[in-house]
């Protein structure tokens, strides 16, 4: 390697390490926000290392809190709210995508709408009706409430890769006898997989973070999730902030830990479909 | 079997976990007894909470046939999610709220009237139960009086000693800041609304201000309420407090030594008391012209959607026994409750702050604009943003004061 090559590499080497620290600097400082002594923690000067005897708040959140019920919880409603999501959302993407009827247009602009009423306003008349349907203070209506947001965003972004995927291909199965659902299924799906992970990204973040109707839909202690738990904390007189920050870390990882099993996927399914031909 | 085929039956396998899941019956579908749910703000709070809980849990061993479980939501967002829930239809069977929202949940028929529960002659309420009946009628009881005074940390304030007047706060704030320590805090941001209301609410009484006066007609821009502000204002232009710090943050500075002052309610001064029992902690009363303060009111209430309306008047009815008030007070702190209950001379000793917060109330009102106590929440919304132009934009605090007049008179009072 010549000697302007060892630079540039040493340069790439340098860039990424300031990048990951930027994107794990956050995780790291809750980290040690919640191991730093009360004492010190509105000293002038910060921590920037870890007290390891302060390691008991961790122990104490996780016996003194329902912490280990929010976070199954909360990964009930986000595993839930990606599958209902997706489900629901292939048909009318394909749709969309291959089909000419009447009254397309309204129905694409249909979506559209839904994602104009933010929740704060759906939230009342949701309550009332999940109240007469029996589905408050159950995860199933809170996957049901996040699914109404999802399933619209990943219709369209479904429509976009299938757009994407050549209709030759299609024929090509129907002469070898697939039914149309075979067609979707066996033969669609396989080649807008990228897109797939990138919408399962985005319903599982908005069911894993959701919080006003978490917080509205249930008052039953045992079904929580992690986001009002957590929010759970900040009383009117005080905020136990060690508490809070070992919390935020547990409720982060697994979020951060899902998101780097798929992140591969994400760039190339949000980008599926842009370019057509 | 083919790998897409595969994959399809993995997700149907993993839909129907979650379905199952989701589904499962909570513990409160096998309990026998029956539920009733309690919320306040106060089961969030560090220790409070939990004593509080502890102290519900005593009702529970002691029923057969009720199980009251208690509903910690988030302070900010309480009011908002119980409303929420009220005009659903449903929500908590009990809930605590907060005077400003108690008297909003009257007028729409969200609470029930408690007259063929409570008989006055039972009790001997304390002075601000008054404040519990609406057109002569009872909704509710109080669940916590809190008083404000000037609570201080000894050993960071000149002599030791509390200032006894404006000029000397302002002084012993100045000459307490520095090396990481501040003088004073308080609350002057919308993000803390109603806490940035309740201080002002301290400043604008202690001088000697009121929003309205006795016939109902806002007072905004009176001589002495613009005194308040002026006073708000000195405080905030003196360097001496932790600007932008939320309540809660520099609340957990005072009880780490951090901050010298602070004008709080007796459920801080409990906090303090419980989260850090060997702190320099002292109170006198606020050192303002006069001794008027704010006064925390939170009323207890039976939410008008109750499925359960037995099982909470059985519950209600506890609250209010001699033994069970004793103890909530003992709980919360430098609080009171819906009926006198004496303090022990050990206690009065072992905690003399306690007497200072005990005498503060007579001079105790309500952060509420008299009158007007329904559109307080758009009064305050008003009055704030103006102060903050105060504060903020160095507007002159007259002027100021006679625009928000103005401005509530025409959009709330309707002028």
């Amino acid at each position: 390697m010549t000697r302007a090559g060892t630079w540039q590499h040493g340069l790439r080497i340098a860039a990424i390490l300031g990048l990951l620290g930027a994107a794990a600097f956050p995780l790291y400082w809750m980290f040690v926000t919640s191991m730093t002594p009360s004492s010190e923690l509105f000293a002038p000067s910060a921590r920037l290392f870890p007290k390891p005897s302060e390691i008991g708040v961790y122990r104490d959140a996780f016996h003194g809190t329902s912490v280990t019920t929010w976070v199954i919880n909360s990964a009930i409603v986000a595993v839930g709210t990606t599958l209902l999501s997706i489900a629901l959302a292939i048909f009318p993407a394909y749709a969309l995508s291959r089909f000419r009827f009447r009254g397309m247009g309204l129905v694409g602009f249909g979506l559209f709408i839904t994602q104009m009423l933010p929740e704060a306003m759906l939230v009342v008349p949701l309550y009332a009706i999940f109240g007469d349907l029996a589905l408050l203070n159950t995860l199933t209506g809170l996957i049901l409430a996040n699914s109404a947001f999802t399933v619209p965003v990943i219709t369209w972004i479904l429509k976009g890769a299938i757009d994407g995927v050549p209709i030759d291909i299609e024929e090509a199965a129907r002469i070898d006898g697939c039914s149309r659902f075979d067609i979707v299924i066996g033969v669609v799906l396989p080649l807008v997989a990228p897109t797939l992970a990138a919408a399962a990204v985005i319903a599982f973040f908005h069911g894993w973070n959701e919080y006003i109707f978490a917080q509205t839909l249930i008052s039953d202690q045992g079904l929580r999730t992690a986001s009002v738990g957590l929010a759970g904390f900040v009383g009117e007189l005080s905020t136990p902030v060690h508490t809070v920050m070992a919390i935020g870390l547990m409720y982060t990882l697994p979020a951060v830990i899902f998101y780097l099993f798929v992140q591969r996927y994400v760039v190339a399914g949000m980008t599926a479909g842009s370019v057509k031909g | 079997m083919k790998p897409q085929s595969r994959t399809v039956g993995w997700a149907f396998s993993l839909l129907v976990a979650t379905v199952l899941a989701a589904t499962a019956p909570t513990t409160a579908f096998a309990q026998a007894k029956e539920v009733i749910t309690f919320a306040a703000v106060t089961f969030s709070e560090a220790g409070r909470g939990d004593r509080l809980k502890a102290w519900i849990d005593k009702f529970n061993k002691s029923q057969n046939a009720i199980e009251v479980q208690p509903v910690a939501l988030p302070f900010a967002s309480f009011a908002k999610t119980i409303f929420t829930q009220m005009g659903g239809g449903a929500g908590p069977d009990l809930v605590r709220f907060d005077q400003i929202d108690f008297y909003a949940a009257v007028a729409a028929n969200r609470v029930l009237q408690l007259d063929e529960i409570i008989n006055d002659r039972d009790y001997k309420f304390t002075a601000p139960d008054r404040y519990m009946k609406v057109g002569g009628k009872r909704y509710g009881t109080p669940f916590e009086i809190s008083n404000y005074v000037l609570l201080y940390n000894p050993t960071l304030v000149k002599d030791r000693k509390a200032p006894a007047n404006f000029d000397e706060f302002l002084a012993t704030a100045k000459a307490a800041s520095g090396n990481g320590v501040y003088g004073f805090a308080y609350r002057a941001t919308m993000a803390e609304a109603p806490g940035f209301w309740q201080d002002l609410c301290n400043f604008v009484y202690g001088f000697g201000g009121r929003w309205s006066d006795e016939q109902g007609n806002l007072t905004l821009n009176s001589p002495k309420v613009i005194e308040g502000v002026i006073a708000y204002k000195k405080m905030y232009d003196a360097g001496v407090t932790p600007k932008g710090t939320d309540a809660a943050t520099y609340r957990r500075m005072f009880w780490e030594g951090k901050l010298a002052m602070e004008i709080d309610n007796g459920g801080v001064a409990g906090i303090f008391n419980q989260q850090a029992p060997d702190l320099p902690l002292a109170a006198a009363p606020s050192p303002f012209p006069t001794r008027a303060q704010g006064l925390v009111l939170a009323p207890f209430t039976v939410n008008a959607n109750t499925k359960h309306k037995t099982a909470a008047f059985t519950f209600y009815k506890w609250v209010l026994q001699p033994e069970n008030q004793k103890q909530l007070q003992d709980l919360l702190g430098a609080s009171n409750v819906a009926t006198v209950v004496q303090r022990s001379p050990e206690d009065l000793a072992k905690r003399p702050w306690l007497k200072v917060y005990d005498e503060q109330t007579p001079n105790s009102i309500p952060q509420l604009v008299q009158g007007q106590e329904l559109k307080t929440p758009e009064i305050l919304q008003i009055v704030l943003e103006h102060v903050l132009k105060v504060l903020q934009g160095g507007a002159d605090p007259k002027t100021t004061m006679d625009d928000a007049q103005k401005q509530a008179q025409a959009r709330v009072a309707r002028k």
